[in-house]
């Protein structure tokens, strides 16, 4: 075959490509091959790691009491943030609102984001699906500070409801600044998050086991109540304790639409850090937090059972 | 008492999604305690059917009646059909007990009747003792059981199956086949049943109706269905049938003789509209040609020819010849020749002779003349 000829069938670029990471991968020794897959592993292993050393640190903070004479942490071990954190009765209001707003906001959001989740994967018009797969993912490219703001410009005393309702010459209303609409920013917060998340558990029960249902005798409550809501339950688990956890930690929302009225725990923990600078304090809450938030969740899938998170039941 | 309606009745029913007419007129009538399935390939509109019957789809127009009663307007849960899907759609979450009581418990039985009924239907699908297994832990065979237990205990006017039996493989099949047909007897049940299993319509119904493109093509009775097919299409889905194409050059009544390639072969019709000259088609059974070595004469068939073996495939209890005539045109014509260790094989490329007689050639308006 002389050079002049142009083959007539060239593998595309991306084989190539491939090829040549192939044979570059045939360097690791055979005898390996079994660990191969764990590699893959590593950097999600490194970056937990990396957050458990942010966690002995910040233990360790919260053991040391603040010298307020020096400004710095003493180095002698004691107890005493958690005691002041723990007696305060400020952090305990601040505990429960964080808890309370936690579970209103699961709720609401669970309530909201089913039917949302349900059309979304059920309807048969694709118009009505990809506007509410616009509409789901349009929140995630404006981000929750911005968000936020946008709350503010609505609701805000010369906002556009106000700027409304005056025009009707009635008293402005104080829309802002208050729980509930801290509750609102989070409920629209994340309301996507928990629509991305029980999606799949939608999809995964097929047409028919409804229709069965019908079928069989029950109308659509007693369907959704027998059929639906037990198949569905991992997906909503999961995205109630997504919903759950984001909450509890959240600190824009309580931040900007509280006002500095409605703080959450993470609010405490910035205060303690950068406002009254004892890292000590901020540490405790740190860790408080944290401590609520995993007994949490590992009693909830301690009840639910461990088929929440990894399906162990195939599905016929 | 037993009513006098029909159970199911279908006038002109038709559906169509979009531009689709999946559903094309379709009528039939179902008398009680019988079994009809309806046949036909994939994509002809048979689950279609099936789900506007259980109330999952309104016709685009038509009416359905069951017990003689119009039920456009009657949702499926206050329809009593009893279904079992192509994927069975069983509730994953529930024992096969739970399954089976589940249209109990929303029919609002006397709940102290439930258990006494969920072992009775248990009983009758064999399996008894196995109440208590979730879904997951049963076979496919078992799970199909279930479906079918669930289906039909709370007695309902009318069965319907869509091919729940086309995932298993051949000899469970053919082993849940003949269940069905013995549970369906032990309870006398109306059902309808769907397949475009041809054995299985055979093996399951008293009547079968075949479907291609949404529209009835024949209904008759298995046996009929099978020797009197009444179009090219019928006879070509059932059995395995050679096809030929030729004209009619002579029509006496039934018997016509006609010219494919160079040869006249002699057959029959049903259509008395086929006129002298007419393109038509022909349809065989495999079952119906005899095959000889090449040579060997053979006065008593009234269609005899020449050929060449194009193939030839063992299936054990009988050999399946495909055997190429050079007379008609190269046109494969598929023999069954049943116990051949008995007397002989004939090989690829071996020269035989076949032959058949005229009742077995069925001769058929061409369809797109
Ligand atoms: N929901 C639907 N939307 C649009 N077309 C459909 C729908 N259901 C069925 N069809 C069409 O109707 C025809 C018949 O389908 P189906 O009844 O499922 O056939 P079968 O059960 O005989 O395989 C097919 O062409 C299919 O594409
Ligand atoms: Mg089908």
């Amino acid at each position: 075959m002389s050079s002049s000829d142009t083959p007539s069938f060239q593998y595309p670029l991306s084989w190539r490509i491939l090829d040549r990471a192939e044979s570059v991968a045939g360097l690791w020794p055979g005898r390996w091959s079994s660990l191969t897959g764990y590699l893959f592993l590593v950097p999600a292993l490194l970056l937990v790691f990396v957050l458990v050393i942010g966690l002995v640190y910040i233990f360790d903070y919260s053991l040391h009491e603040l010298d307020l004479s020096t400004y710095r942490l003493k180095d002698a071990f004691s107890l005493v943030n958690y005691q002041a954190a723990l007696k305060s009765v400020t952090y305990r209001i601040v505990v429960l609102r964080s808890l309370g707003a936690s579970a209103i906001v699961t709720l609401i959001t669970m309530v909201l984001a089913f039917p949302y989740a349900y059309v979304m994967v059920r309807t048969r018009s694709s118009f009505t699906r990809k506007f509410l797969l616009i509409s789901l993912f349009l929140p995630f490219f404006i981000g929750q500070v911005v968000r936020a703001y946008g709350w503010l410009i609505i609701l805000g005393k010369e906002g556009l409801l106000n700027t409304f309702i005056t025009s009707l010459g009635l008293p402005p209303v104080k829309l802002i600044y208050n729980y509930p609409a801290v509750i609102l920013g989070l409920v629209q917060y994340m309301l996507p998050f928990a629509v991305l998340l029980l999606a799949p558990a939608v999809t995964s029960i097929s047409e028919d086991i409804e229709l069965a249902s019908e079928g069989l005798g029950a109308n659509w409550v007693q369907t959704f109540r027998h059929v639906v809501l037990p198949l569905a339950r991992p997906g909503l688990i999961g995205a109630g304790v997504v919903v759950f956890t984001l909450t509890l930690t959240d600190f824009a929302m309580p931040e900007i639409l509280g006002g500095g009225t409605t703080d959450f725990i993470a609010n405490s923990i910035y205060d303690g850090f950068f406002q009254i600078s004892n890292p000590g304090l901020g540490a405790a809450l740190s860790m408080i937090l944290v401590t609520l938030g995993s007994v949490i969740v590992t009693v909830v899938f301690f009840l639910a059972g461990t088929g929440t998170l990894v399906s162990t039941e195939g599905t016929p | 008492m037993t009513s006098p309606l029909p159970v199911v009745e279908l006038r002109d029913v038709s559906k169509s999604f979009g531009n689709v007419r999946a559903v094309k007129n379709v009528s039939f009538t179902l008398p009680r305690g019988s079994v009809l399935t309806i046949l036909g390939p994939s994509g002809c509109g048979k689950t279609t059917l099936l789900r506007m019957i259980a109330g999952f789809d309104a016709p685009t127009s038509g009416e359905i009646f069951i017990q003689g009663q119009p039920v456009s307007s009657v949702p499926p849960y206050q329809r009593s059909i009893g279904m079992v899907f192509q994927k069975l759609a069983l509730f994953p979450h529930m024992t096969a007990a739970e399954n089976i009581a589940y249209p109990l418990k929303m029919r609002r039985y006397d709940p102290a009747t439930i258990p006494g009924r969920v072992e009775r239907y248990l009983q009758i699908v064999q399996l008894s003792g196995m109440g208590t297994r979730r879904i997951h832990e049963l076979s496919g065979g078992q799970q199909q059981r279930v479906a079918i237990a669930r289906a039909l205990s709370f007695s309902p006017d009318l069965l319907l199956l869509d091919e729940p039996l086309s995932a298993l493989d051949k000899k469970l099949r053919e082993e849940m086949q003949l269940e069905f047909r013995r549970i369906q007897q032990e309870l006398a049940v109306t059902t309808i049943n769907v397949t475009h299993d041809q054995r299985e319509a055979l093996v399951m119904s008293d009547e079968i109706i075949v479907m291609s493109d949404g529209a009835v093509q024949q209904a008759a009775d298995p046996v009929r269905l099978y020797r009197e097919p009444s179009s090219r299409f019928v006879a070509s889905f059932i059995g395995l049938t050679s096809l030929l194409t030729g004209r009619a050059t002579k029509i006496q009544a039934m018997d016509v003789a006609i010219q494919v390639g160079n040869m006249v072969l002699k057959g029959r019709t049903a259509d008395e509209t086929i006129q002298n000259g007419a393109w038509v088609e022909c349809a065989l059974r495999a079952e119906q040609v005899r095959i000889f070595p090449a040579g060997k004469g053979f006065a008593e068939f009234d269609n005899a020819l020449e050929g060449v073996v194009d193939q030839q495939i063992f299936e054990g209890d009988r050999m399946v010849y495909q055997v190429r005539c050079p007379a008609l045109g190269d046109a494969p014509i598929f023999v069954f020749d049943h116990d051949p260790a008995h007397h002989q094989f004939h090989q690829k490329d071996d020269s035989v002779r076949i032959g058949w007689n005229a009742q077995d050639l069925l001769v058929y308006a061409c369809s797109d003349a």
